[in-house]
């Protein structure tokens, strides 16, 4: 029964990752205008960032050049700036173009930054990756218990992730970058300016990824090349398309729905050749999921909602417009 | 308050607009007309800072904007409509209020500010939708609007940004005469408060109901000018539109 618990802990805690890529994700998307499909750029800077800043120098069977052992709380910081400079360096060219073009250049950016992990050994130990990697709080429970340390400083960082892109999307940034997505024309005429508003939106989801690729280090307890392919991204968009983009209830849904369905077979105990047809199925089953959303609720599980004001009295409104001599 | 000097536009090598001048004064209502493809909306576009003139200056209040974006046109006090109503569909009309408010874009710099707008700037908001009879709709998506009360919030936003001077696109198309006469009694009614119109339109009747002083372009290029009544008038207009017949009546 234990057993059952701590996957179901571990899952919920790669649940609790995915779910602050797919807010990060929703905040580019469904809030602004930008259709991304290198998120996972970001969330391999956040991860490799981190360990280069924080674990120890190399060792004889490990390559990279650096290894500062900086604290972890600068770790953090650091791969959080690091997503935001990775952002707006891939942003300078790529903001330039239309929407469809951004999400062909995104791509291609992600890929650019797969091989360079891969090839670049001095930096990242290339394909081999950096392993041994420690975790917060490691000393203070006993390592049966660490799950669930785990899956509450996860859960801290997924309710930090959804304040803050719930704040942004609600301020007048966060109007303007809406703006922006329903029509750049019309959101220039009101002093709007595309590129700017879009680079800093590109920043901050840039940076809230890269700390959801620190808490993907923790749980991994290592990092390599192969765990930053372009599938993470159509993971996310897939579950940010489930929960309904522009929501943030929905973008946390689709992130848990998703893993549940991709991960949950995996504690079966079958043999090997069924557990190959298993992890068929499960693609399957989230495609036949996905297909089903977008033909019976297009807008997701939870669509977006209308932003609520509490408003004036219309009565004293025509009132003030007579006094005014407006009306 | 406006001045075009010899601006013109080309397309690779097409022209679009050709040598053309212009001139608003504060307070005015001046009309732009032309038959489709005159280059009145690429004008528009060069003004308003939607593409760059390949040569000629645009000055606003004194300032020289040749070259200005889009945004800093807007900023500087100069707002345009488009020539099919436009809003962000997926935004209540409140939101669409405020995007254009100045408190709006006080706040933006700003990532996490104006979550919650001021009173004041809701109440004026909220006077606004009553002027143009929207107050019953602050809540509602503005893709659940019709397109005549998508034409009224065109002026109703319009107004958050407290504009100096108004661009106009085809304000009268597709608009019934009930819905006309509505539009001249609110354009009048900015105008009181001090905004400067400057209006494309084809309708001759409604350019002529509510504009001082017109311009007519033909191939990009002015072909008349002055007070309405004599630039519709004026047999090159009348040509233009009706191909050698007479009579604004009919237009």
């Amino acid at each position: 029964m234990e057993g059952i618990l701590l996957f179901a802990i571990s899952i919920g805690t790669l649940a609790a990752i995915y779910g602050m890529v797919t807010l990060a994700l929703n905040l580019e998307t469904g809030t602004g205008p930008l259709w991304d499909l290198g998120i996972v750029s970001f969330f391999g800077i956040g991860a490799y960032a981190y360990v280069i800043l924080t674990a120890a120098p190399a060792e004889g069977h490990q390559h990279y050049l650096y290894g500062f052992g900086l604290p972890m709380w600068l770790g953090v910081i650091g791969a959080a700036l690091a997503g935001a400079v990775a952002a707006w360096f891939i942003g300078l060219p790529s903001l330039r173009l239309r929407k469809e073009y951004f999400l062909i250049v995104t791509l291609a950016f992600a890929e650019v930054l797969r091989q360079l992990y891969i090839n670049e050994d001095w930096l990242t130990n290339g394909v081999a990756g950096i392993y041994g990697l420690e975790q917060p709080l490691r000393g203070l429970v006993e390592a049966r218990q660490y799950t669930y340390v785990l899956f509450a400083l996860a859960i801290c960082g997924l309710l930090a992730v959804w304040a803050l892109t719930r704040m942004i999307s609600l301020s007048a940034f966060g109007r303007a970058c809406k703006a922006l997505r329903e029509n750049e024309a019309l959101a220039i005429t009101a002093g709007i300016d595309p590129r700017r508003t879009s680079m800093v939106l590109y920043v901050l989801a840039g940076a809230f990824t890269a700390v959801a690729g620190v808490f993907y280090v923790w749980y991994n307890t290592l990092v390599v090349p192969g765990q930053f392919s372009s599938d993470l991204t159509f993971f996310v968009w897939t579950a940010l398309i489930i929960g309904g983009v522009g929501s943030s209830r929905g973008a946390l849904f689709g992130a848990f729905i998703f893993i549940l369905l991709h991960d949950s077979l995996r504690f079966l105990q079958v043999s090997g050749e069924t557990a190959v047809t298993l992890t068929s199925l499960r693609t399957a089953l989230i495609g036949l999921l996905l297909i089903l959303i977008l033909r019976f609720r297009p807008n997701g599980i939870f669509p977006e909602t209308r932003v609520v004001f509490k408003l004036p009295d219309r009565a004293k409104a025509a009132e003030g417009a007579k006094r005014k001599g407006l009306a | 308050m406006l001045e075009v000097r010899n601006v013109s536009l080309y397309y690779g090598g097409i022209c679009a607009v050709n040598d053309m001048s212009l001139e608003v004064a504060e307070g005015e209502i001046v009309g732009l007309i032309g038959t489709n493809g005159a280059g009145k909306t690429s004008l528009f576009n060069v003004i308003t800072g939607f593409a760059r003139a390949s040569s000629g200056t645009v000055r606003f209040l004194g300032r020289d904007v040749t070259g200005y974006s889009g945004p800093r046109i807007a900023q500087a006090g100069m707002l345009r409509t488009f020539q099919t109503p436009v809003g962000f569909p997926k935004m209540t009309v409140m939101e669409n209020m405020l995007v254009f408010s100045r408190a709006d874009a006080a706040a933006r710099p700003s990532i996490f500010r104006g979550a919650s707008p001021a009173r004041a700037v809701l109440e004026e908001a909220m006077e606004f939708l009553a002027i143009f009879g929207l107050a019953a709709r602050a809540g509602d998506w503005v893709q659940d609007l019709a397109a005549p009360e998508l034409k009224m919030l065109e002026f109703a936003r319009a107004m958050m940004a407290h504009p100096k001077m108004l661009l106009l696109d085809e304000p009268a198309a597709g608009v019934n005469p009930a819905l006309q006469g509505n539009l001249i009694e609110h354009i009048g009614a900015l105008r009181r408060r001090g905004v400067t119109f400057l209006v494309v339109d084809h309708n001759l009747r409604f350019i002529r109901d509510i504009c001082d002083r017109a311009y007519a372009m033909a191939d990009g290029r002015l072909i008349a000018s002055g007070p309405t009544g004599d630039v519709l008038n004026n047999p090159d207009v009348i040509r233009l539109y009706l191909g050698g017949g007479a009579g604004e009546e009919a237009a």
